[in-house]
């Protein structure tokens, strides 16, 4: 028999989220399963539950009626749990006592081509959710300190700029770079396409800034080994090379900052797979053409050091191919071949450069007509096709490929040839990823909390992300996106201390038997045993109310605030025999 | 201009709260400092809150933006002042004031409910700007049900009471008395001690494209008119219906760079987002119209950014849109249907298709009054009036003058994520900024790195 019922005066919100659910779901059907459910005193719905006037609505009969309980159907609880509760309370209810009954993602969306099945599902989750709510506790949050000092990790253009946003507001920055120099890729870099400004230049002007901030230490030759703690609170040990002790520090926020790989040559054998020493990648024609770079800024062939006369670039090599190699747009490649076919022309004005590509992606600012520049003032040849085979015939290196517009098969004896590689994650990413409890993608790129309105949180509180860690993109977008997550920093740091959500897991003293079963079971390491009481304890700030512990735990002495036991066997009570687990209440 | 001896304050004026503007606005209030949000339109949300549902994920617009706009609306530290426009800006970094003129909406916000009677019975009705003249709305209207404040206006050249004397049908009806006819417009005078611009976009004007009908085709519409069309809560409940006689078109044709790329008759630049909507409208046409057929034409696809490979990719092969790649050289109406004629360049034939409706994915084009208020500030605006950076390739966010900080669409064409990501790094350089003055009041003005 379920615990005693707490919440005696309930409303349920049906929300249509336009038509999103109302268009398949038959809200009227939905509200009268519930019209003479014992408890439920208020059942309506609305075009839009998350607007103000439906939020009101949701105010004035709170305030009408006395709930003490509210389930909102609507969509996912991630999207709008935290709306709700917070309206919720404003109205005077405590906002535990109020749970998201999801109808959209789990329901309308899936069983779109349904909607009968779409309804009686709907039904059923609500009156689950409305079980859960009869047990909820009255909960209140708790506050920890916040340690207002920042880490980051990567010392390249993204890095550098997160750092001296940070530190310009005046917060210690711990900066940790692998190399033994910071600047990262743009280190390696001539030049900037938006009017060829000098990389080394802009990144000299960062550097400067960077040592005029007494708040930034800068760690080189240094690697993140591990992380503890939690937003606001955590330990990080970081290792400098040939040091054996690693040093601990306390942090309040991390940002992210790693940058990005090229998909290795080796891997592409139909472009002679690193094996033909005049095909060469983009960052490799970067080293050619930086000004204190191996060549002292000369383009000459590496087989024989000699100035090339034909150069053929080569685009989304590794890119766009779901079959062979990455699926995805390496975005930065259109532009940066542009400007290196265009330098290229420069110091060789009667050389030719072709360019074979897909499609010339030119977005952003000023790119449309930097490409269009450089088909009429240096005259390079566009082609659009793919590249079949790329080999070595004697001197030259023959290029076969396709003119998708003339319809022609193209060879061309060239000189020397860039391969505009894919923009790929760090070979350690994921592992770096696991350290920090971050989640990445299928490729090893970091995940952000939402692709369009949070780009730069990570969805571990504290922890942001920034630049080609996180997806390829240019320096400007880099330097954006370094800025916010100092923005999100920023913020975090303008308290002294955070408010922790008291969904969690507790331990009955009672119940446990000290089998600590529970302690590997926490992913995030917030049980200990009791020093001397035959007893688990939770650490409350590190525990996030993921509930393996009550998984695994054999007497049922680990729970979740809210998610009990008791309480989730009502829900399933409820779910197989609607009309006898209704008399109990 | 006489420096003031006053310690700068730390109290940010943002103008223009689309999304651009939220996002900067709640990074600083978020973090303990005052902001003044400055909007021209009656509500929050700008284009954002227009769009039906957003590219890789098809999240609808509505269900992410409204959590923004309420926070924005409830924030004790935000002073949002819609339906108002910055007049002038004097002064300095530390200490810029500036001038804004509210609008007189007709209605005593003060004590208006938002219970929405006023528009229920208003007699009148007027195309719907926020539809982009596809629905209509009342004299007394707000911009959507979700918005933010959610206090009506009176449209004065529409109402008629002002034009003709006579109804007050509203102030009948008003259960508050809210209603105020002779209501002037204020002029609040705000101080601040930093700035950011983030004033948004236009679409380049239809009626400028002789060839494809200059805006005299029913059944040519734009990218945000299909957006409308798209949203549930737009004039046609989601339902894909032609304007002309508003039946579901089995044929559309998307023609992309409409006015962008185009240097020798509209605008050189690319406009950087269509081809990611227009995919995403091909791809929701078909889902809303299974029997339908979708055609894109375009010159290059550009879907460079996370993911968005992927989502065209899915349209084309699960969703069966047809892109065809080639400039579109004339649509024009042919009794009931919307002929367009083509190239398509891969195969070297001319294509001419007898299209049931067109959507032109029009050039995004600064509005003329960030000309102004960069006129104002003493910021540089580049050849097509778009906001010029302190330096593109370092500095995306700060302008020439200190203080006085860009974001968005204003600065040129980009997506939301990355318009989020730059308020967001405005909104840092205003915090730097704050911090310092609070640990050393004594400097007026930290450079910016």
């Amino acid at each position: 028999m379920p615990a005693k019922a707490k919440a005696h005066r309930i409303g349920l919100f049906v929300c249509h989220c336009g038509l999103n659910i109302a268009g398949t779901v038959d809200i009227p059907q939905v509200l009268d399963a519930f019209r003479d459910e014992p408890g439920v005193l208020v059942s309506v719905d609305y075009k839009y539950m998350c607007s103000e006037p439906g939020q009101e609505l949701i105010r004035r009969k709170i305030a009408e009626e006395k709930l003490d309980g509210v389930v909102v159907a609507a969509c996912s609880p991630t999207m709008h749990e935290a709306t709700f509760r917070r309206n919720a309370e404003s109205a005077g209810l405590n906002p535990y006592r109020v749970e998201i009954a999801n109808i959209r993602e789990q329901v309308s969306w899936v069983h779109a081509k349904d909607p009968d099945a779409a309804t009686r599902k709907a039904i059923e989750v609500i009156r689950t959710i409305i079980e859960k709510v009869r047990y909820d506790e009255e909960l209140l949050p708790f506050t920890l300190p916040v340690v207002r000092r920042a880490l980051v990790i990567g010392g390249g253009i993204a890095g550098i700029q997160a750092a001296l946003d940070i530190a310009a507001a005046g917060f210690p920055v711990l900066l940790v770079e692998r190399e033994a120099r910071l600047g990262g890729r743009m280190a390696q870099l001539s030049g900037t396409y938006f009017n060829f400004e000098s990389a080394g230049d802009l990144l000299a002007q960062k550097l400067e800034a960077l040592r005029a901030r007494p708040e930034i230490t800068v760690l080189t030759e240094s690697e993140v080994e591990s992380l503890n703690g939690y937003v606001g609170n955590f330990t990080v040990r970081i290792r400098r090379r040939g040091e054996d002790q690693p040093r601990e520090e306390s942090v309040g926020a991390i940002v992210v900052a790693t940058g990005f790989d090229l998909y290795p040559l080796e891997r592409l054998p139909e472009y002679g797979a690193g094996a033909v020493p005049d095909v060469i990648s983009g960052l490799e024609m970067e080293a050619m053409l930086r000004p204190d770079g191996p060549t002292g800024g000369r383009i000459l062939r590496p087989s024989d050091g000699r100035p090339p006369r034909e150069v053929v670039f080569v685009q989304c090599a590794g890119s766009r191919d779901p079959q062979h190699a990455m699926p995805y747009c390496s975005k930065i490649c259109c532009m940066y071949t542009a400007k290196q076919a265009r330098l290229f022309r420069r110091q060789c004005p009667d050389g030719q450069a072709y360019v074979f590509y897909i499609d010339i992606r030119s977005g952003g600012k000023g790119a449309e007509e930097f490409v269009q520049a450089a088909m009429e003032e240096e005259r390079v040849l566009y082609l659009r096709g793919k590249v079949s085979r790329i080999f070595r015939d004697g001197d030259k290196v023959m290029v076969w490929g396709a003119d998708t517009l003339s319809g022609q098969q193209v060879e061309i004896a060239a000189d020397l040839v860039v391969l505009a590689t894919a923009v790929v994650p760090r070979q350690d990413a994921r592992e770096l990823a696991q350290r920090l409890r971050v989640g990445t993608d299928m490729h090893g790129f970091f995940n952000e909390a939402h692709p369009k309105l949070r780009p730069v949180e990570s969805l571990t509180a504290g922890i942001y992300l920034a630049g080609a860690a996180q997806g390829p993109k240019d320096i400007p977008e880099t330097l954006s996106q370094a800025g916010a997550a100092a923005a999100k920093v920023l913020s975090l740091f303008s308290r002294h201390e955070l408010v922790q959500e008291p969904t969690i897991a507790w331990v009955d003293p009672e119940l446990c038997s000290a089998c600590q079963l529970c302690v590997p079971a926490c992913p995030y390491e917030a049980r200990r045993p009791h020093p001397w009481k035959p007893v688990v304890t939770v650490n409350a700030a590190l525990c996030q109310g993921c509930g393996a512990c009550a998984m695994v735990c054999p007497n049922k002495a680990s729970k979740l605030r809210n998610y009990t036991p008791e309480q989730v066997l009502a829900m399933v009570d409820v779910l197989f025999a609607p009309a006898k687990a209704q008399e109990g209440t | 201009m006489e420096r003031p001896a006053r310690a700068p304050i730390a109290h940010a004026l943002v103008i223009g709260a689309g999304i651009a503007g939220m996002q900067a606005a709640l990074d600083i209030a978020n973090s303990g400092y005052p902001v003044t949000l400055v909007e021209k339109l009656p509500s929050i949300g700008g284009r954002m809150a227009q769009l039906s549902e957003t590219f890789p994920t098809l999240d609808c617009a509505q269900c992410i933006l409204t959590p923004r706009t309420v926070e924005v609306g409830r924030h004790p530290n935000i002073h949002l002042i819609t339906y108002a426009e910055v007049e002038d800006i004097q002064g300095e970094p530390g200490h810029f004031r500036a001038r804004i003129r509210r609008r007189a909406a007709g209605v005593r916000w003060d004590i208006c409910t938002g219970c929405g009677a006023c528009i229920e019975k208003c007699p009148t009705r007027v195309p719907s700007d926020f539809d982009m003249g596809l629905g209509r709305r009342k004299a007394i209207y707000t911009l959507s049900p979700q918005a933010v404040p959610n206090k009506p206006v009176i449209d004065k050249e529409h109402c008629r009471y002002f034009t003709q004397g006579k109804c007050r049908v509203c102030e009948k009806v008003c259960p508050t008395g809210a209603i105020a006819y002779d209501q002037e417009d204020e002029l609040l005078e705000i101080e601040a001690g930093a700035i950011i611009l983030a004033t948004g976009y236009e679409l380049y004007d239809v009626t400028r494209l002789g060839e494809y009908g200059a805006g005299q085709v029913p059944d040519v519409i734009s990218g945000l008119a299909f957006e409308r069309l798209l949203s549930a809560s737009g004039p046609t409940a989601g339902k894909i219906r032609r304007p002309s006689d508003g039946r579901e078109p089995k044929e559309v044709v998307f023609v992309q760079c409409a006015g962008s790329r185009d240097p020798e008759k509209a605008m050189p630049y690319c406009s950087t987002i269509c081809c990611m909507y227009t995919a995403k409208h091909a791809m929701l046409y078909r889902h809303r119209v299974p029997d339908g057929q979708a055609y894109v034409f375009y010159i290059d696809i550009r879907t460079a950014g996370r993911r968005y490979e992927e989502f065209l990719q899915r349209a084309v092969e699960e969703d069966r849109v047809l892109y065809l790649r080639g400039k579109v050289s004339r649509i024009f109406r042919d009794g009931e249907k919307v002929v367009v004629w083509g190239a398509d360049t891969l195969s070297g034939q001319q294509v001419e298709i007898a299209a049931d409706m067109v959507v032109l994915a029009t050039a995004i084009v600064p509005r003329p009054e960030t000309r102004r208020l960069a006129e104002m500030l003493g910021i540089e605006v580049d050849a097509h009036g778009f906001l010029r950076e302190a330096n593109p390739n370092l500095a995306p966010v700060s302008t020439c003058r200190p203080g006085v900080f860009i974001a968005g669409t204003a600065v040129g064409p980009r997506d939301i994520p990355e318009t989020v990501a730059q308020a967001s790094a405005a909104a840092a350089k205003v915090l730097s900024l704050f911090a310092r003055w609070q640990l050393e009041p004594e400097v007026e003005y930290a450079g910016q790195s």
